[in-house]
């Protein structure tokens, strides 16, 4: 047992000494990150916000959001019904469980359940102000590094303290049920289908051509989305992404975590059939 | 410049290392989810050094709070130290 323990750390050492060795000799290019750009790099970064190529520009000066929303708009829709994939996945195997507070009546005081109120204060705090950094990250994503999925996970940590800290029961009562989550994710994931489709209908009304998860208007397809709304830079669909993305994120996770934390008793007597929805 | 930017991901790399070893090893899973955290905090730290802050921002929420969150759930519902 000894010797195993020692020739582990002799293989991860001598692994760590040819990597880094392997790097030096210029595995991986002589800087990090290499200086020369590629033809696509150059292209990106050329093209993100370009008020002078209106017909191939995102508009956006984050080149990261242009190109996760538009460039490679479908590429980032798909990775996003993966990530709900696995949330219906959750919701599918807890189906019959409503992680509801049926099994007491009446009105749960907030000093009864959860953590001690030191932590519920603490708690009560930090949420405005994590909650408010969260909407920035989503609504700037267009702007500043960051966006949907970020400000969304980030959202999604405070509600996950929230549940612990209050308690579940408390925490169903005050309206973060697996009803109300699962409404905001499918409002959220509807809010992307439509954006994404949003100038297919548009250019169809007005009976030009254009296509899916099309954003600016394009030499061919004249229709787009606004790139700037009384004056302010909102980049055209990238900001409704973000927003809708934020929502389904958040809500996708926060359900989760519902079902998570839901008590085992409650499980085992929806599985023995004890209890019907 | 380069150098000391260069030279701070490399410490951080040993460091986040000697945390996964030690996070493999551990048979207290309480404590070893600690050291899982430690090991992304470092990962977060050479994002933001490779000049990925969109990756750090998703990084921090993800690694850090989410999922050492859904391990302890998952360590409360069943045994905290592993057998053998």
């Amino acid at each position: 047992m000894k010797y195993e323990r020692a020739l582990i750390a002799v293989a991860i050492v001598v692994f760590i000494l040819v990597l880094s060795y392997a790097v030096t000799l210029g595995a991986m290019g002589s800087t990090l990150p290499p200086r020369d750009l590629r033809l696509l790099a150059k292209l990106y970064l050329w093209l993100a916000i370009n008020p002078w190529t209106r017909n191939l520009t995102v508009m956006s000066p984050e080149a990261v959001t242009s190109i996760v929303w538009d460039f490679r708009g479908l590429d980032t829709f798909f990775e996003t019904a993966v990530l709900y994939l696995a949330i219906i996945g959750t919701v599918a195997i807890y189906r019959g469980v409503y992680a509801s507070s049926k099994s007491r009546e009446g009105p749960i005081s907030e000093d009864e359940v959860g953590m001690s109120p030191i932590a519920k204060s603490v708690t009560k705090i930090t949420l405005p102000i994590v909650i408010a950094v969260a909407v920035a990250i989503a609504l700037h994503g267009h702007l500043t590094p960051g966006g949907g999925f970020q400000g969304g996970s980030t959202a999604a940590v405070i509600l996950l303290l929230v549940l612990v800290v209050f308690s579940l029961q408390y925490s169903i009562r005050m309206g973060i049920t697996k009803g109300s989550t699962l409404a905001l994710r499918s409002a959220g994931l509807l809010g992307i289908a439509v954006t994404s489709i949003l100038v297919l209908i548009l250019g169809l009304l007005v009976g030009c051509q254009s296509f899916i998860f099309q954003n600016q208007p394009k030499a061919y397809a004249p229709v787009g989305v606004p790139a700037f709304l009384d004056g302010m830079l909102v980049s055209g669909t990238l900001i409704l992404f973000n927003i809708f993305e934020c929502l389904a994120v958040a809500a996708g996770l926060t359900l989760t975590f519902i079902l998570v934390l839901t008590h085992e008793e409650e499980i085992r007597s929806v599985m023995k059939g004890d209890r019907h929805e | 410049m380069e150098v000391l930017v260069l030279t701070l991901m490399a410490v951080v790399a040993l460091l986040s290392t000697v945390a996964t070893y030690l996070a493999i090893t551990e048979r207290d899973l309480l404590t070893a989810v600690i050291y899982s955290a430690l090991q992304s905090t470092a990962y977060a730290i050479i994002f933001y050094l490779l000049m990925a802050p969109d990756i750090v921002l998703v990084y921090i929420p993800v690694a850090v709070g989410l999922y050492p969150a859904v391990f302890i759930v998952l360590i409360k519902k069943s045994e905290r130290y592993e057998g053998g």
